[in-house]
């Protein structure tokens, strides 16, 4: 009967496995195995205690997955109705919770004969080589257009832009920030030119790398205007981006 | 034998008996490997043409032609497969529909490969977020107020998220991939059952597989994908309970249901609705077919369904009358002018416009279907009329040519009808199943074809899988995305998935970040669910004065003040293209462009007092309008 009880076994382990990793901060490679695994352990089981015998694999498997489904959305509804925040310590808690109730509660209905032993859900299955490669050829061929469609996602030729804006969050009161992104893709060198009422106040020259943000915080007293104009170089003649308050009170919140 | 399926002995052996069904189809895999190969080859060559889609192709009719040459690859073997006269096993049946909808999915997950770019996941995807961040239920969603209340799919992938380290994305393909083949394959066992024929089963899925939502809507990241896995789980329970005869087996099935059907309840509304609808009209059927047990199962469940849901809405979501109540009270009155008047009150004939093509592939496969329903019910009552299931089928298919009177008569009827078509093509494509089995088997007797049956069955079967694939190719081409966005590529002016891109999500981030969540945003068609999203805003719709007046009047000042508008964005490029949908703006917009908005229009704010310039991107540009002095 030892063969009989390896799921419950591998339950345990993985609810065991899955816990431990999130409290030692494991990689997300190996998260990510426990974790799928652990999501799913609660509905095997429960699928295990609710469905008789004689109920086929493919019926057992639909129902083991839609019961673990069901655990998350129950367990979730009942840790925010007790006003536990729904963190990974309280999903960890609920799933491995679930998965070892239902294992005392299998174990148990087992050794009352309640419940059918554990057997290998393909166990005189064969499938012949040459449709197993056939299968396999299909998932790696499935595989490489999901991976194609990737690269081709990467590719895609797309807009390159440098973003200017204002904003006072953050910010003490009688200031405004300042901010320029650089999405060109490559590095790029800008004149910032500050002018109040018209009337330059300050300038700034700005190398920034791609994906890089430079942001500066400047007094605005709220008396007069405040205009930013941007210049890519060497150009500068005309503004690249500008903002404007169009006013003299402050933008943002 | 018969095309129609394998004989009683055959059906013994394959069907109710599990280990004997495996075995067999051990031996006859060969099939289904092929299947699947040459549809796992017919996904890599769509999403070889999204990738050219991508590099500039996506207008170029031979990516169009290589597209539909790769849904052929995955739909014709199946087709080919499920219709031939070859002996088919239970397990080979339920690889091969494995095969369709898992092919149909990945062509969904190619199309976006690296994050969900679709407005309503993009709801979906705040929702989840939402309770990521704040290990809380129920948090407001600006984009989708109806959909924190229904909080099924965003706890179940939140906690994949939290337990996996996965990202929302990764984690919603799987809950969202496995919940669309759990309702699929729920489907398939249901239609198994009640016909006691792998080969009508899968029939069956194929044409459900033809609904136009099948490979979008049932798909996606958004609730009633998984609200689906739950409402088929709930039928096979009904199905199970009705049909045990020992108690001790009820209990766990009666378990499963009740779960399943109050699952069904937190996790989408609708779907709620129509699972009570599926049973009653379940109850229906055996009432009709004078079967007790059924009848009572299925009444029991759909009162515990119905309590639940009220239940849910008195006490949890109040707002669901409220979001609710617009398309229905739309789709009653369209019917009582119909009734009155002899025709809506708006345009009638209100069909989806789309190429000659598309509209005629739609007109000869609802035709077509149109006519194989009567064929079918001919089928139930010479063989099924003593089948509680199988005459509640036959009275849900009615819905069928309800759904078609409500496309053509009703004011937004397509809107209504494509929604319906997830749920109406359950009994409808059983029973168009039933019709085009039963025209096949009788085509083989006719005299001209049984003069050579080896050489002539061929053709017969050719045909038949011709119309499926017709019909799976409607579907496709009459679905989402639209046919102005079949294949990836550069940006839409205010479109759909092609409205997305850097431009737009760095405005989103930037709008996160530098002004904090919840301000009221307008912004146009192309802009809005990125912003409510990624951006954590709260976009309006309504807001086409805006941009389509050549100046920023006292009038349209108060009329922001009573949207509390803060921040306008706007997209230049509204100047250069028109829009691929016919519309630029969520909610009225006036429509009928006859050329992209005038420049001027969209750039006075730069020249309008105390409206802040406060973003500039090159193409989008945010004005803040917190300054104006909204007295007057």
């Amino acid at each position: 009967m030892r063969g009989s009880q390896v799921d419950i076994a591998v339950s345990a382990a993985v609810a065991a496995l899955a816990c431990g990793a999130a409290a030692a901060g494991a990689p997300v490679a190996v998260t990510m195995v426990l974790g799928i695994a652990l999501f799913a352990m609660p509905g095997y089981l429960l699928a295990q205690l609710l469905l008789g015998p004689r109920t086929a694999g493919l019926e057992r498997a639909l129902v083991a997955a839609g019961l673990a489904f069901i655990v998350p959305i129950a367990g979730g509804l009942a840790l925010y109705t007790a006003g536990v925040p729904l963190r990974r310590s309280s999903w960890l808690a609920v799933l491995g919770g679930v998965s070892l109730a239902g294992d005392v509660a299998l174990f148990l209905r087992r050794r009352a004969g309640r419940a059918a032993p554990f057997r290998w859900p393909w166990g005189k299955w064969q499938l012949p080589r040459w449709h197993a490669a056939a299968f396999g050829a299909a998932i790696v061929i499935a595989a490489c257009g999901v991976g194609l469609a990737r690269v081709g996602a990467a590719i895609q030729p797309q807009p390159r832009f440098t973003q200017l804006w204002l904003s006072t969050r953050g910010t003490s009161a009688g200031t405004v920030k300042i901010g320029v992104t650089n999405d060109e893709g490559h590095t790029v060198g800008y004149r910032l030119v500050l002018l109040s009422e018209g009337h330059k106040e300050a300038a700034w020259d700005v190398t920034l790398a791609n994906a890089h943000t430079w942001q500066r915080t400047v007094p605005f007293n709220g008396k007069r205007s405040l205009t930013a104009n941007l210049y890519r170089l060497p150009d500068l003649t005309t503004p690249y981006r500008y903002v404007d308050t169009n006013g003299d009170k402050a933008p943002g919140l | 034998m018969t095309l129609a399926g394998p004989s009683r002995g055959q059906l013994r052996a394959s069907g109710r008996d599990g280990h004997a069904a495996s075995v067999s189809a051990g031996r006859r895999l060969l099939p289904a490997s092929l299947v699947a190969l040459i549809a796992a080859v017919g996904v890599l060559v769509v999403a070889a043409t999204y990738t050219a889609g991508r590099l500039g192709y996506a207008s170029s009719p031979w990516a169009d032609s290589a597209y539909w040459f790769g849904q052929a690859l995955i739909v014709a073997p199946v087709a080919a497969r499920l219709l031939s006269r070859r002996q088919l096993g239970m397990g080979e049946a339920a690889t091969i529909v494995v095969v369709l909808t898992v092919a149909e999915y990945l062509v969904k997950v190619c199309y976006s490969p690296t994050g969900f770019t679709f407005g309503d996941e993009l709801m979906h995807w705040l929702s989840t977020t939402d309770i990521l961040q704040t290990g809380k239920l129920f948090r407001p969603n600006d984009l989708l107020p109806i959909s924190p209340l229904y909080p099924g799919l965003e706890e179940v992938t939140a906690a994949l998220v939290s337990i996996s380290g996965l990202s929302i994305f990764a984690a919603g393909l799987i809950v969202v991939g496995l919940a669309h083949l759990v309702y699929v394959l729920t489907l398939f066992l249901v239609f198994q059952l009640i016909s006691d024929s792998h080969r009508i089963a899968g029939v069956a899925v194929l044409f459900y597989a033809s609904n136009p939502l099948f490979q979008s809507f049932d798909s996606m990241f958004v609730y009633q994908t998984l609200a689906l896995a739950f409402l088929g789980l709930t039928v096979l329970a009904a199905k199970h309970l009705a049909s045990q005869k020992r108690t001790s087996d009820r209990g766990g099935w009666l378990t499963i249901a009740v779960l399943a059907a109050a699952a069904t309840v937190v996790t989408h509304n609708v779907t709620s609705y129509f699972l009570v609808a599926v049973l009653e009209i379940i109850t229906l059927g055996s009432l009709v077919a004078r079967s007790r047990s059924s009848a009572a199962w299925a009444s029991l469940l759909a009162l515990a369904a119905s309590a639940a849901f009220t239940s849910w809405i008195v006490f949890v979501a109040p707002a669901t009358l409220s979001y609710v109540q617009p398309a229905v009270t739309g789709a009653l009155q369209g019917f009582r002018d119909v009734l009155v008047g002899g025709h809506s009150s708006s345009p009638a004939m209100s069909v989806a416009v789309g190429p000659l093509g598309d509209q005629a592939l739609s007109g000869v496969a609802v035709l077509s279907i149109s006519m194989l329903l009567p064929v079918g019910w001919w089928q139930v009552w010479r063989r099924y009329r003593r089948q509680p299931w199988v005459m509640a089928m036959a009275i849900g298919s009615v819905s069928w040519y309800v759904v078609i009177a409500i496309r053509l008569f009703v004011a937004n009827g397509s809107e209504l009808a494509g929604r319906a078509g997830t749920f109406v093509y359950i009994p409808a494509g059983f029973i168009a199943a039933l019709g085009v089995i039963r025209l096949t088997d009788n085509s083989l007797r006719w005299p001209v074809i049984r003069a050579d049956v080896r050489r002539r069955a061929p053709l017969v079967v050719a045909v038949a899988v011709a119309g499926a694939v017709l019909f799976v190719f409607d579907g496709l081409a009459n679905g989402w995305p639209p046919y102005w966005e079949r294949l990836p590529g550069p940006h839409q002016v205010a479109g759909a998935e092609r409205s997305v891109g850097p431009l737009e999500i760095a405005l989103a981030q930037w709008a996160a970040e530098q002004l904090g969540p919840g301000n009221t945003f307008a912004t146009d068609d192309g802009d809005f669910a990125v912003v409510g999203s990624y951006g954590d805003q709260n976009p309006i719709a309504n807001d086409a004065y805006l941009y389509t007046s050549p100046a920023f009047t006292p009038s349209e000042v108060q009329q922001a003040a009573q949207q509390a508008i803060r921040y306008i964005a706007v997209d230049r490029r509204l100047s250069e293209a028109l829009p691929a949908s016919g519309s630029y703006f969520p909610g009225n917009d006036p429509g009928q462009y006859t050329r992209p908005l005038p420049l001027a229009d969209l750039t006075k704010f730069n020249h309008v007092r105390d409206v802040a310039r406060i973003y500039d991107s090159g193409d989008i540009v945010v004005y803040y309008l917190g300054q104006v002095d909204y007295a007057g």
